[in-house]
């Protein structure tokens, strides 16, 4: 049987074409931000911690590979922010944009959407996406050398 | 036989020693690729596939594949949601009513989870065990159920709810050649379910596509691709958690970048089969994948607590 496609354009929801636009172009902004300074790495341009060094502890934990390579743990985003002349620190923008890209599409959707209920629900939707990523780092942070992120 | 199996699969972890450094990038560009093929088009986030295998099979520390994981399962979910929304496949009214309900009760599950391990010794153990035994349960529900493609929601099915927020959505069926228009039943229990769904996801560290599925299918009564499609985009909502692995440094260059770029043009690839792939393979896709999550989990958690020996190393 010969498919001929859709009858007629397929109706979709203002605030989730929105929602898709946002989406789409953060996606591409966060995923270039990472990928190109992350190709200046590979190539060896002014790592924070080199490749070479990198392949010796790679099998280690997270605390254990910081204090070999750089001699301390990491706790919060001060590795990232206190060393964006370095190409593999400056991929982790792209990697933060990735993040909050989904609260983004939220808030368009929230200008978009067609009724009071929708908007409340998606603005409560964003309120505590912001207020997960504030309690799912600080308890990264406060918890220290611990076990958050464990072997 | 499993001591040869977990023999032949350390020697390969090993083999960061002899193997040139960038292999292992390389590797995890080809192994995401494939994973994000399948990811759209089952509706379960990468991460459940990556985590659990890149443990055998990669040398890199669990630390590093669980912050890998999760960026690429937020971003596999991310490539492709915008073009299933766009195509009717996502449906973003069902996000508005279940993201502001999981993503609060992911934050209290990942508290939980975190004051279990602490508290107890065997705790993650005993909680993946348990992981594993809910998703067979899932998986058994699905294999015994019937009618799932397209199920019928009929007016007088529908809840309050569902009407009051006039909840529906319609998308292009190429095996049909028909458009397919649906709405939902049971919207008050789905959110309910979804509350448990985001506990247990926050409390084990994992997406929730694995659970997404069945409920949007066979509770709320939405033809399975909307149901792929849409716990695709629920997903999208595990993305605070991103920080707990950047602000530990467990997300680094040399796996995750490889990886995104792999999950990326795979899930891209993904979405279009998703669109155009018969129902019937989605189903049995799903199935085997939910399988192969619940049997990995209880292995893992019984050779946590010493019940089996190794089988599966990086435990």
């Amino acid at each position: 049987m010969e498919k001929k496609g859709p009858e007629r354009e397929i109706r979709v929801d203002e605030m989730g074409l929105a929602f898709a636009k946002i989406m789409t172009i953060f996606t591409i902004v966060g995923i270039v931000l990472m990928v190109l300074p992350a190709i200046a790495y590979f190539m060896g341009i002014n790592p924070y911690v080199p490749l070479t060094e990198a392949h010796k502890y790679w099998r280690l934990s997270a605390n254990d590979f910081w204090l070999n390579v750089t001699g301390r743990k990491v706790t919060g985003y001060s590795w990232i922010f206190d060393h964006l002349d370095k190409t593999d620190c400056l991929s982790m923008i792209g990697v933060l944009i990735l993040m909050i890209t989904p609260l983004l599409s939220i808030l368009a959707g929230v200008v978009k959407a067609e009724n009071r209920t929708y908007r409340i629900l998606l603005l409560i939707a964003a309120l505590e996406f912001i207020a997960s990523i504030l309690v799912k780092s600080l308890v990264a942070v406060t918890s220290g050398a611990k076990k958050v992120v464990k072997k | 036989m499993y001591a040869g199996f977990y023999h032949v699969f350390k020697n390969v972890k090993g083999g960061g020693d002899w193997m040139a450094w960038w292999f292992w990038p390389l590797f995890m560009f080809v192994f995401t690729l494939l994973i994000g093929i399948i990811s759209p088009v089952s509706g379960v986030g990468g991460g459940v596939l990556f985590v659990p295998l890149s443990t055998i099979i990669t040398p890199f520390n669990i630390d590093f594949i669980r912050g890998a994981g999760l960026v690429m399962a937020v971003t596999s979910a991310l490539s492709s949601a915008p073009y299933l929304i766009r195509k009717g496949l996502a449906n973003i009214r069902i996000f508005a009513i279940v993201a502001p309900v999981m993503v609060i009760t992911s934050v209290v599950g990942g508290w939980i989870g975190l004051w279990v391990t602490n508290a107890y010794p065997d705790g993650k153990y005993v909680i993946k065990v348990l992981l594993g035994a809910i998703i067979l349960l899932v998986f058994f529900i699905m294999v015994s159920s019937k009618r799932i493609e397209f199920p019928e929601v009929k007016e007088e099915d529908r809840d309050s709810l569902s009407k009051k927020l006039n909840i529906w959505g319609e998308y292009y069926e190429p095996d049909l050649d028909a458009i397919i228009e649906y709405t939902t039943k049971n919207t008050p229990v789905a959110i309910v379910t979804f509350a448990i769904i985001g506990f247990v996801a926050g409390m084990f560290g994992l997406g929730a596509g694995w659970a997404n599925v069945p409920v949007l299918n066979m509770l709320m009564g939405v033809p399975i691709k909307v149901a792929t499609a849409t716990s695709m985009l629920i997903i999208t909502a595990n993305a605070p958690a991103i920080g707990i692995y950047l602000t530990k440094g467990a997300i680094l260059p040399f796996i995750v970048v490889p990886s995104i770029l792999g999950i990326t043009i795979g899930a891209r690839i993904g979405a279009k089969v998703a669109e155009i792939i018969k129902p019937k393979f989605v189903r049995w896709l799903v199935l085997a994948i939910l399988f192969i999550a619940g049997v990995l989990n209880i292995i893992k958690g019984l050779q946590g607590m010493q019940i089996i020996p190794p089988i599966l190393p990086g435990v």
